[in-house]
Parts: structure tokens; sequence; C-alpha cells
């Protein structure tokens, strides 16, 4: 699971109101280079939610990214920032672990990079 | 596959949150999936081997008898009752434990790209994000390299199979898509709600595709019809009894309309009430006509599968002296007939793969068929008659139709997401 997956996962469990972000809690990180892309890189950034991936690169151990998106004009011209977009968004995987709710600490378990994100019967 | 390369050159340090070493891989193009069909073995899908299912009057009293002895083992469930994201029965037993039995056989019979499903995908902008809300073995993600795909399936085998081939995916509900809203660019849903048992259901997973897209993105559905272009088809089919259709399905069914209800021809009286209040477990007590003693026929005739259609009625037919009248009523509820069992054939040397058939043998979910070397499952199928897509599409207040169209026996539709928030 990668952390443009996690920015649009969230809770469905009946009467939460605290879905988004679910916290991960890693047991196993993979690395997995892919191409740079800038003009996907910012068709994204509108889309994601930024304090979200910031935590979410946190506990995958990536520290790099700013607090604050920088503004769209100086997008175009900020690769670096765009490089630590891509990595964090799109090369880093979470293999093993898990994804907990704020509200309920429900955890979604993530085996071999799949979040498993059925409810159970009394959740629904 | 590029990725597996990947995944080779990571192994050695996979426990590592940063990558140090050098030998970085150029991907062409967007390079998120390279989705390789040259693993694919060149199949002739063969449509499932197809058998005749009649009925006697002697198996419909034992098929009665059956039902009835199943409706009294059936625990009560509280009237709270179930929601419409929880999962009914059927779906249970002939949706999701099947397709998690056949999932590898499935798969390789699935790797034709319908080409209006491609030209939809292709048609997207550059980059978008595409949701593929029940996407089976992944067949469509990845399809466009300019676009990232999404997939979800409530099966995990079949998901599995994705994962394995390096696509995004997840194990979730279409009826209740874990996902905040407005995210994706566009959505697909290929041949997944007439897996659904309710209408309300059907209309959830419709409202669910819409809500995970931004406005003014595009939604593709695409649905099996009752209108079949190889009529002969149908008759491989095991139709649910007019009984399972009446306490099963909604308002706004042809079954329900006072025009059938009225008609003594559709009287329904010889399979007893069930003592369970709720429909979905109404459903499950009420099947087809016993699956297992109905007998394996090479050739059968339509009129048979009449009979089979609506057995109650047999006595009052008989003694009705009207015949066109008759015939009038039978072909209006063989048009009107929409839930079916559809047949898979698992061959025995899958079968064992799979390890899931011996279970399902035991507990009868599944039957064999040593003349074909198979195990036989029923999927369920609620088929959609003309226009119903739309109108339950049209029900969903901020969504328009831009497109519908049947093609190769499926019903069609586009949707438009509002451009602005309409709450």
């Amino acid at each position: 699971m990668r952390l443009i997956v996690h920015n649009m996962l969230s809770c469905n469990i009946r009467g939460v109101a605290n879905k988004f972000p679910l916290r991960i809690e890693p047991k196993k990180i993979i690395v997995k280079e892919v191409d740079f892309n800038p003009d996907f890189l910012k068709h994204m950034i509108a889309k994601i939610d930024w304090k979200a991936l910031v935590d979410g690169a946190r506990s995958m151990g990536y520290t790099e990214l700013p607090d604050h998106a920088p503004d769209t004009t100086t997008l175009e011209s900020d690769e670096s920032f765009l490089r630590k977009f891509h990595h964090s968004l799109l090369e880093l995987h979470l293999e093993e672990g898990s994804l907990v709710c704020s509200e309920t600490g429900r955890k979604f378990p993530v085996n071999k990079g799949i979040p498993n994100m059925l409810l159970h019967e009394d959740e629904v | 596959m590029i990725l597996d390369v990947l995944r080779s050159i990571r192994t050695s340090s996979s426990s590592s949150t940063t990558t140090t070493t050098g030998g970085r891989i150029i991907l062409q193009s967007f390079g998120f999936y390279s989705v390789s069909t040259s693993k694919m073995r060149d199949i002739k899908v063969k449509s499932d081997s197809r058998e005749l299912i009649t009925s006697s009057d002697e198996e419909e009293e034992a098929a009665a008898q059956i039902i009835e002895s199943v409706s009294i083992r059936e625990k009560e469930i509280s009237s709270s009752s179930l929601s419409v994201k929880s999962t009914p029965e059927i779906e249970k037993k002939y949706v999701h434990r099947v397709y998690d039995a056949i999932a590898p056989h499935f798969s390789s019979t699935r790797f034709a790209k319908w080409p209006k499903v491609a030209a939809f995908l292709e048609s997207l902008p550059c980059g978008s994000v595409i949701l593929d809300a029940g996407c089976g073995n992944g067949k469509y993600l990845g399809l466009n390299p300019s676009c990232f795909f999404i997939g979800c399936d409530i099966s995990h085998p079949l998901i599995k199979i994705c994962s394995d081939k390096g696509q995004e995916v997840l194990v979730a509900d279409a009826v209740n898509l874990p996902y905040r809203e407005e995210f994706g660019d566009a959505a697909i849903s290929i041949a997944v709600l007439h897996h659904l048992s309710t209408e309300n259901r059907r209309k959830k997973a419709i409202e669910e595709l819409v809500r995970v897209v931004k406005p003014g993105g595009f939604v593709l559905i695409t649905v099996w019809a009752a209108e079949q272009e190889d009529t002969s088809l149908l008759t491989k089919w095991t139709p649910l009894s007019a009984k399972y259709v009446e306490e099963w399905v909604g308002p706004g069914s042809p079954m329900n309309s006072p025009h059938v209800r009225n008609n003594p021809f559709f009287s329904l009286e010889s399979i007893p009430e069930t003592e369970v209040s709720t429909k979905e477990q109404k459903a499950e007590n009420s099947p087809f006509i016993g699956l297992e003693s109905i007998p394996e026929s090479e050739e059968g005739t339509r009129e048979q599968k009449g009979e089979s259609i609506i057995p109650e009625t047999k006595a009052s037919i008989v003694e009705q002296k009207d015949e066109n009248c008759v015939e009038e009523s039978l072909e209006a509820l063989k048009k009107s007939q929409q839930e079916y069992f559809v047949p898979w054939h698992l061959p025995y040397h899958r079968a064992e793969v799979s390890g899931a058939s011996a279970s399902a043998l035991a507990s009868g979910l599944a039957k064999k068929d040593d003349r074909k070397g198979a195990v036989v499952y029923n999927r369920y199928y609620h088929v959609f008659s003309e226009g119903e897509l739309e109108r339950l599409a049209s029900g969903v207040g901020n969504a328009m139709i831009v497109d519908r169209f049947y093609d190769k026996s499926n019903w069609c539709i586009v949707l438009q997401k509002a451009a602005f928030n309409q709450d």
C-alpha cells in the first residue's frame, strides 16, 4: 500500500465521525522506485490531504516533507520538493502493518501490501 | 515485468526504510503498471459448459420439503435488522464463497479487454486517478498507462492475483467503499452490480461510485442484461423460483406489479411460509427448486423450463381451458425472470489446487459433475432488464446520465457527477 492510497482510505464503520486519516502502524516497509512524473504530481497536489501525507510518511520513516506544500506558482520550479513528494507518495510501500482508526482504535490489517478494509457484521 | 525486477532488486534490503543504492530503473512512459498480457495463456473463452436443468412434479415436492427443512434450521435474526450494507446470506454463499473458490481459474478466463471499457478508460485525461470497484482479477487496472488505478474487490484471492501483478489494490466492499469523497477522477464498475441481491444494495453501490469521484467526474457501470443476445444461454441457468422472487425483490420489481399479483396464474401457495421474519432470511430459505434433487439432462425443452419457473401454478394451468392465456402468462413471467444461478464449472485439477472445494462439496454449496470432470458452483445473478440500470441511477441525486448503451448482452451507463456540490 502506497501513501497515495492511504491518503484516500477512511474508516467506514457506522457512526464514526473522525474517519480520516487512518494512523499507520508499520511492521514492514519496502521502497520501490518509480519513474518521476512531475505532471502527475502537480495533478495530485490538489487532491492530497497534506497533513495526512506528512504524518503517514513520518510513520513510515520518511521525514523530509515540509509541513506545508508550496503554492502552485512555486511548484513548477521546485524540483527538490517534487522529488520528495514523489518519493513519499509513490515509492514507500507498507507491506505489513495496520491502519488504525483514530476514533475507535479499530485496526485494519495490511498484509503483503494489501489492506483489508472489510467490516465485521456489527460494524456495518 | 518491470515491477518484478524492482522487487528482486529490493528483496535484499526489504526491511530498510530508505534507499541508498543506485541501479535505478527507468520505466517507460508513466510506468506505474506494466500489465503484461504475455503471461496470459491464449485460452479460448469457452462459455461455461451448459447443463439443462429441468424439473418434474416429484422433484418439486421433494424441493418443497428441502426448503421447509432448511427454513426450520435457520436461526432468527433480530428485527433491528440488516442495513443495506450488511451482506445477505445469498451473496455470501453464492457470490463471495464461489469467487474465492474459483479465483485462479476464473482469472485465467478473464483476459479479453472489452473495447467499450477500454475506450472509456483511454478517454480519460492523463494522470487521472481511476477507482475500479469490484476489480476482480484486475483486468482493467493499468489499462491506460498514463493513469493511476486503485482497485478493490471483496474477494481476497482475486485481489491477491491483482497484487501479484504489481497493482495497487485492497479488499473492500463495493456497497461501503472505505474511501473519502471526491478523491477519484473516475470510477468503473464492470459486471459487479448484478451480484447484489437487493435493489437497495444495487442503488447504494451506484451512490458509492458517485460519492468517491470528484465533481464532474465520470462513472462507467456495466451489468448483465436479462435480454441476452444468445438466448440459448438462459436455458443453462437456473431461474430462482417465483416464490423466492416475491419474498426477496423489493418494490419496483415487475414481479410485484399489480398486473402480476392479481393474475390467478401467479398464485403462489405450495411452498410453505417460513417462521423467520426478515427478507434476507427468507431468501436463504427459499432458494431455487432444490438444486441437489434436479437431475441433469443433455436435452431439455423451453416448455419444461417454463414449468420449472412456476411449478405452483401447474394445477391451475391444467384446469385452465384457455391455452393462449396460459402461454401469454408464462411468457410474461419468463420475460420478467431476473434472478438466476449461473453455473461455474471448476475442473477437478483446479479444484484440488484451490482446496476450497472439499468443504463446498461437503456443505452442498457445490456438486460434482463426473461426466465433465468438474465441480459445479452456482453464482447468484440479478440480471438487469432494459431501463432498470438507468432508473436506478437516475435516483442518485447528484449525478447525470451522459451515455447509455447495450453491448454484448450487457446494459451500460456512464454517469457524470454534478460539477458543484448540491447538498
